[in-house]
């Protein structure tokens, strides 16, 4: 296996674990490599859109649909709490753990609590609505934005 | 990528930052996007869907058009 798929593996492995993103030298341990090599696998990672990172080109912001940072989409599976970088990554959280989850979020409007128990086949019927603002051919222009 | 609790709440947002309303997507729909997307994420062989499987799941959702196709040139 690559030492990019390995650190792909490593990352997502240790979001899904504690629900925080890993420093460089956290994931050089997991894979047993050193720092430097890593960094330039997080470099590849990000070109293949599957990290997105801090300016200081190490510190992991993404790794969709996990958020490295606090947001208002907040999931919890089992005891673990989870921040999701969105709407839609707060329904990939359950979905990439194949777990039951609870989604504490909100309307973007009025500021209403969304609470929402999310089972292995998906939400209960519910009223609430998503709406993506950005293009689809454009949601990586500003990621963060999206 | 925002959840509303009423299409009336998405239209009020909308006005009031001067954006175009964009097409809704209900919870069922979007949980169908979740899955697609990342039910193999934690997988060594895991990867992105590619432009024409973007646009054949979101044809299967019923999110047609311009603004779901991952490769169209209509939005300057």
């Amino acid at each position: 296996m690559s030492l990019d798929t390995q650190t792909k593996l490593a990352i997502y492995r240790h979001f899904a674990e504690t629900g925080q993103r890993p420093s460089v030298e956290v994931v050089a341990e997991r894979v047993r490599s050193d720092v430097s090599s890593v960094r330039e696998a997080f470099l590849t990672l990000r070109a293949q859109r599957v990290l997105v990172l801090e300016p200081d080109g190490v510190s992991i912001r993404m790794a969709p649909p996990f958020s490295g940072v606090a947001t208002q989409h907040v999931v919890i599976v089992d005891d673990t709490k989870y921040f999701a970088n969105c709407a839609w990554d707060s329904f990939g959280i359950p979905a990439a753990l194949h777990r039951p989850a609870q989604i504490h979020s909100r309307c973007a409007q009025s500021g209403e609590q969304l609470n929402l128990e999310i089972g292995l086949e998906g939400p209960p019927s519910c009223s609430w609505l998503f709406h993506c603002l950005v293009p689809a051919a454009r949601w990586w222009d500003d990621i963060v934005f999206t | 990528m925002l959840f509303f609790r009423s299409e009336e709440r998405v239209r009020e947002w909308c006005a009031a930052r001067g954006y175009r309303m964009r097409p809704l997507v209900t919870m069922d729909q979007l949980w169908t996007l979740a899955t697609t997307w990342y039910s193999t994420r934690l997988q060594e062989n895991s990867r992105r869907p590619q432009p024409d499987e973007m646009r054949s799941i979101f044809t299967r959702l019923g999110l047609g058009g311009d603004f779901w196709d991952p490769q169209s040139d209509s939005f300057g």
